[in-house]
């Protein structure tokens, strides 16, 4: 399979903390890989290595070819990331907003205006992408983010948390949304949660991480054979908790 | 192409409809106090000019029905009434006036047995305002009164009107201003009247330029900070410098508009309220100058020039704000910290606009004027003032230093902007202290 990310030995060592320890993974291409672990196991300073957010202390990602070390700007061009709980500009509309971000990416009017439709097909927000951003749902707000995020077609989609805060009918609205773009358009995903059938429903591959490190790689099936586990939810706490690593 | 839109972005976040109502707000109010204080100042300049007295004359002799004829003839719209008591309150009640001036009986006798005579005012006070209380005295009434009865005085003791007028001005004041090395014939007195006003406006507007610049950028960078959608830009294909240029840019622009809005509503209070008398200045010579032409005379008007070291000064201050901006900004982390952050601008602009206000800074004991003046916005507070009055070294070195200042803050801004800090650094308010305490309690336990 085609990689779209390998990501080797990443660390970040703040200065009291050592935050991510050494991971390393990799993504292929269409590949949905969710990073599972407890509250400050390191996910999200992972994802913002990855992002070119956080300098890495050591270690490197490769993204479509291009390093977060050397080539940060290529690999903006790659990727697309939507922040956990991340807002919108309250005083543009739901409309203004995918246009000013596609300028971000494209300078080209054709393909600012070809990556909105393609972002209003998505989010399925209709008429109130006309309305001001600070009148919608938490959900309409996710899923707007959401479209964002993927209307530029990037190599890698990097979503932290990407449905939580959101009710039954939206987190599914978006766990199907993300697959979709996985199976039909080749779209690659990293994502990080806490949910455990959200990971099971929508990941190709999963990584547990905790304390900085990433303790075992595998697909969902793979981790409860090797567990001898019913769920993943079972995995995760024999890895978290009780160190078990197969 | 990205640059204009991310500054489109930036310019549509800060000048919304909240932004014009508040200025319409402040012009509507400078407009509507001006003209209120117009309209006192109006009436004190119709009291002084064409007093209303009130007056009740319990002696009534020919001495003191020529004292109120003689005010009469002052130009004084003299009423009389009848009063007894020392009801004061209920006297001005029932006749419904602001004040009254009591001759009491034996008054004309009491100046004729060589003793001081007394005479009896009742003003009314209907607020601690000063301009509410500017047409209620009666002191011009007042000094008429004790100047015919010194004339009288001075009559019974046989001296001549000469005389009297001689003792009453003794001298011929021969007033002379300095500024630098040019003089005018004219008081000092008159020529700070004239530029008193224009130099209470500039700081106005440096404060609140300082003030507006620091608020939007601060905020900008913070609201992105805590909704994340600065994480956002990040990630996205787009400098980090294009990111923070059209945030700055923004800011200063709107913080201009503010600028220019207030200085509007201020020149306009101002003309309200300083009236509309004529601007001029009577010489020593007897000559009439307008203000201008005095001021002139003095070296005290500035130049083309002047005006341009003044914008430059102006511009390196609104950019020493959004350096320093951007560094607070990244230090939010939750909106109370957002409303805290601008604390160090506001003490850094609010002491050396009071002690402009209060002071000439280059007057100050050597130790104070180096502490005041290492503040970087003290020079644009004394800037004009410098350039007036000539101290150009110092306007220089000033021009110089917030350069200094600017180019240290910038550095130490993009550093920030292009590194892991501006997500990681934030204000720990309280937090760290939270922290010790728990990691106490956790020993204990």
């Amino acid at each position: 399979m085609e990689k779209v990310l390998e990501v080797n030995g990443l660390t970040k060592q703040y200065t009291k903390v050592l935050a991510v320890n050494n991971v390393s993974f990799e993504i292929g291409k269409g590949e949905i890989f969710a990073l599972i672990g407890p509250n400050g196991a390191g996910k999200t300073t992972t994802i913002r290595m990855i992002s070119t957010l956080l300098k890495a202390t050591s270690g490197d990602a490769v993204i479509n070819g291009y390093s977060i070390n050397k080539e940060p700007e290529k690999v903006r061009e790659c990727i697309t990331y939507l922040p956990d709980e991340a807002g919108a500009y309250k005083n543009m509309t739901g409309i203004n907003y995918l246009k000013f971000m596609a300028g971000l990416f494209y300078t080209d009017p054709k393909q600012i205006i070809d990556c909105v439709n393609r972002a209003k097909n998505i989010c399925g927000l209709g008429e109130r992408l006309n309305d001001k951003i600070g009148s919608y749902s938490r959900g309409m707000i996710r899923k707007l983010l959401l479209s964002r995020a993927v209307m530029t077609r990037p190599k890698l989609a990097i979503l932290d948390e990407p449905t939580s805060g959101l009710d039954v009918l939206n987190a599914i609205d978006i766990r199907k949304m993300i697959k979709k773009l996985a199976r039909e358009e080749g779209m690659s995903f990293l994502l990080s949660s806490h949910n455990m059938l959200e990971i099971e429903f929508v990941s190709d591959r999963v990584g547990i991480i905790a304390k900085g490190h990433l303790m075992v790689t595998g697909t969902g099936e793979e981790l409860k054979q090797r567990y001898n586990a019913e769920n993943l939810e079972e995995v995760f706490e024999r890895v978290v908790i009780d160190n078990e690593i197969h | 192409m990205k640059f204009i839109n991310l500054l489109q972005k930036e310019l549509k976040e800060l000048i919304n409809a909240q932004m014009i109502l508040g200025l319409v707000a402040i012009l509507a109010i400078l407009y509507v106090t001006g003209m209120a204080s117009k309209v006192a100042i109006d009436d004190a300049i119709e009291d002084s000019t064409n007093p209303k007295i009130s007056i009740s004359d319990l002696d009534n002799t020919d001495f003191t029905n020529s004292l109120i004829e003689s005010l009469e003839n002052a130009g004084a719209e003299v009423t009389e009434f009848e009063v007894s008591g020392d009801d004061y309150a209920s006297i001005l009640e029932e006749n419904d006036i602001k004040n009254i001036i009591i001759i009491p009986e034996g008054f004309t006798a009491t100046i004729e047995n060589g003793q001081k005579p007394e005479i009896i005012t009742a003003s009314r006070m209907t607020s601690a305002s000063t301009m509410s209380n500017l047409s209620t005295g009666s002191s011009g009434a007042l000094a008429i009164i004790n100047n015919i009865i010194a004339n009288k005085i001075a009559t019974d003791y046989g001296m001549s009107p000469e005389d009297f007028e001689l003792m009453e001005n003794p001298i011929i004041l021969n007033e002379n201003t300095v500024v630098a090395d040019k003089s005018a014939h004219v008081s000092s007195e008159s020529i700070l009247n004239k530029i008193m006003m224009q130099n209470m406006l500039l700081p106005i507007i440096v404060f609140i330029l300082i003030m507006m610049t620091s608020q939007s950028l601060i905020s900008s960078i913070s609201n992105e900070k805590l909704d994340k959608t600065l994480e956002t830009l990040l990630s996205s294909p787009v400098k980090r410098s294009s990111i923070i240029t059209a945030k700055m840019l923004a800011a200063a622009v709107v913080a201009l508009i503010n600028a220019g809005v207030y200085m509007l509503g201020f020149s306009g209070f101002i003309k309200n309220a300083s009236g509309q008398g004529e601007d001029i200045i009577t010489d020593m010579t007897g000559n009439i100058l307008s203000a201008d032409e005095a001021i002139k005379q003095l070296g005290l008007s500035l130049s083309g020039g002047d005006y341009v070291l003044v914008g430059i000064q102006l511009f390196l201050t609104v950019m020493i704000c959004l350096s320093i901006s951007i560094m607070l900004g990244a230090l939010v982390n939750d909106t109370k910290s957002s409303q805290m952050v601008i604390m160090p601008i506001v003490m850094l602009a609010m002491i050396p606009y009071m002690i402009s206000m209060l002071t000439d800074i280059n007057t100050l004991p050597t130790a104070l004027k180096i502490l005041v003046y290492a503040i970087p916005f003290t020079h644009t507070f004394s800037g004009i003032s410098n350039i007036m009055f000539g101290n150009m070294t110092t306007f220089y070195i000033g021009i110089i230093y917030q350069a200094v200042i600017f180019a240290i803050c910038m550095f130490f801004a993009l550093r920030l902007f292009n590194s892991d800090k501006i997500l990681t650094i934030s204000l720990n308010l309280g937090q760290k202290s939270k922290y010790n305490k728990n990691k106490k309690k956790t020993s204990v336990d």
